[in-house]
């Protein structure tokens, strides 16, 4: 498996960088031009939240194996603020402007695998995975 | 066993006969059990295998001779070469049958062969004639044998007829399951079918929802959906779901999602067909609708969107030359 | 990177680029206003057909937009969305409410016009 790609996110270029560099990876893998905006989609949505309410973090991105499936693995960390209702953050409402507008429940929606830890004072990490099909 | 000849392709990809269909060690004993077949049984079948082997031989050749004298059987082992291949397995698998241990592994053997036979075309009608005729061949042998002692060959006749019907259940089992996976495998195709999105008039396009829809084939739908609006310039989408029968909620959901797609791409869905059955879960469920229209029936829904366009249609008096 | 914007008649073209910087939308959106008001335009569509991707901020700044716009009087309409961004969108639960929307520029302008029309001439 190539390397770990790691992005520094501070501004919003940086989100910008983070999902044309996973497009990038995904790329060679049997993604749909569909599936590959939705990955894109859901780091865009994790990268602000670091930006917004971490000020800075970082998005690694890595390709994955599981049995004969390949995938896109993408982990955002920050040491911000942590998420004190992780219950609430993930409360599949339809629309981000409920919910405490963290976007989360939408970027799960969009990847295959997706879980969260967060403690509040240390950070966040949000892991994500999409398989090709 | 012959490879090249003996596989059958299934969109592109090559499966062994049996994969999928083996029998457990219950069932088998259910089986056993309900044929009644018992050690006394095994013991005599295995009594008789020197009298099998003895006249093996020439109970496959007039088998055969008698296959080939019918035009419906004779088709099938046209070649020489697969004629003499067939003899020899006729041959082992008739030899078998009087050799004892009749375990899985004599089962899963059997399946594999009435596999083979289901494969090459062979009619079950036919494949069971093979059984007629090994039955009466072996009864007449029998008979000559032990002509100082009728009862006991009567009792391993009967013996052999109650392992000459495990086998053939086994037989018919693997001609059901042949069916049973290509019906599988067609309604798989009928499943990945692309829904058509039909451009019906400039800026329309209707989508027809034939079947059963799952998570799937909505996303699929979306997207296919989104894709036509864009290279058909549409600005009305009819949705017809006369066809569907239920709707649960996460297809409703996908639904209320592609007309909010749609929109975004600046065309307006009409979902058209909606069964008061269907209306009722659409209520019950609270599934807000609010930007889409609904109608009943299709062709409501196909003057609805011509108006929404600026079209008007008109019928010319009949008799006359032009149609609407 | 400024993006230009394009006038034709009373009627502002704006074009957002994927590339573009929060500083960059926030500039777009100053211009576009001014522009509004200096020729008093009665329309003005906003093209996101260069967007790869439309997440949850950048919908939001769409909308506050097209919702500024309409309270200086004019009409806005978004145009350009991808299939592909308008199926991760619908999945993010992003809807744009309260915004018109069209194919793309084309459609954007026979719309307004046509709008226009209906209401007859502008006034002033």
């Amino acid at each position: 498996m190539a390397d770990e790609i790691v992005v520094l996110i501070k501004t919003d270029a940086d989100v910008v960088q983070a999902r044309q560099r996973a497009r990038a990876l995904a790329e060679p893998l049997r993604f749909s031009s569909s599936e590959l905006t939705l990955i894109a989609t859901a780091i865009s949505e994790v990268a602000r939240n670091i930006v917004s309410y971490a000020g800075h973090g970082e998005i690694r991105l890595r390709l994955t194996q599981k049995g004969s499936r390949r995938g896109i693995l993408v982990i955002a960390k920050d040491d911000g603020p942590g998420i004190p209702d992780i219950q609430r953050a993930l409360e599949d409402g339809y629309s981000t402007s409920r919910g405490l507008g963290l976007g989360l429940p939408g970027s799960r929606r969009l990847m295959d695998e997706f879980e969260l830890v967060s403690s509040v004072g240390k950070g966040t990490q949000v892991t994500m995975v999409k398989w090709a099909r | 066993m012959p490879q090249d000849d003996g596989q059958k392709a299934t969109s592109g990809t090559l499966r062994p006969f049996t994969e999928g269909m083996e029998i457990s060690q219950q069932e088998l004993q259910e089986r056993k059990q309900f044929l009644e077949i018992a050690d006394e049984d095994v013991k005599r079948l295995t009594a008789i295998n020197d009298l099998a082997r003895r006249y093996a031989d020439s109970v496959i050749e007039d088998f055969y001779t008698h296959l080939l004298s019918f035009d419906q059987t004779r088709a099938f082992f046209n070649d020489p070469q697969v004629l003499q291949r067939v003899k020899n397995m006729q041959k082992e698998y008739f030899l078998r049958l009087t050799q004892g241990n009749y375990d899985i592994a004599y089962s899963q053997n059997r399946l594999k062969i009435g596999a083979i036979h289901e494969h090459i075309g062979l009619p079950i009608k036919s494949y069971l004639g093979m059984y007629n005729f090994y039955l009466r061949a072996v009864a007449a042998r029998l008979t000559e044998a032990y002509q100082k002692d009728p009862k006991q060959a009567w009792a391993a006749f009967l013996s052999l007829m109650k392992l000459t019907f495990l086998d053939m259940g086994l037989a018919i089992d693997t001609y059901i399951y042949s069916r049973e996976r290509t019906i599988r495998d067609q309604q798989e195709a009928i499943q990945e079918l692309p829904t058509p999105v039909l451009p019906l008039r400039e800026g329309l396009l209707i989508v027809p929802i034939i079947g059963l829809i799952d998570s799937h084939r909505a996303r699929q739908l979306t997207e296919q959906l989104l894709t036509s609006i864009r290279a058909n310039r549409a600005k009305v989408v009819v949705i017809d779901i006369t066809g569907v029968q239920s709707l649960d909620s996460k297809v409703a959901n996908h639904m209320v999602q592609t007309v909010e797609a749609a929109r975004l791409m600046g065309a307006q869905v009409i979902v058209a067909g909606v069964s008061p059955e269907i209306a009722q879960t659409m209520v019950t469920l609270g599934i807000d609708l609010g930007r889409v229209a609904t109608v009943g029936d299709l062709q409501s829904g196909i003057e609805r969107a011509e108006q929404l366009l600026g079209y008007t249609v008109t019928r010319h008096r009949v008799g006359a030359a032009a149609k609407s | 990177m400024r993006a230009p914007i394009l006038k034709q008649g009373r009627i502002l073209i704006a074009s957002v680029q994927g590339s573009m910087t929060d500083a960059d939308l926030l500039q777009l959106r100053d211009e576009l206003v001014a522009s509004v008001r200096r020729h008093r335009s009665t329309g003005v569509i906003i093209d996101v057909t260069q967007l790869d991707v439309m997440d949850s901020y950048a919908a939001r700044m769409l909308r506050g937009i097209a919702q500024m716009i309409k309270l200086l009087g004019a009409e806005s309409i978004i145009v350009g969305i991808q299939p592909d961004v308008a199926f991760a969108m619908v999945q993010l639960g992003l809807t744009l409410q309260d915004t018109t929307t069209a194919l793309d520029l084309e459609e954007g302008l026979t719309l307004l016009q046509s709008n226009e029309e209906q209401q007859g001439p502008a006034n002033g």
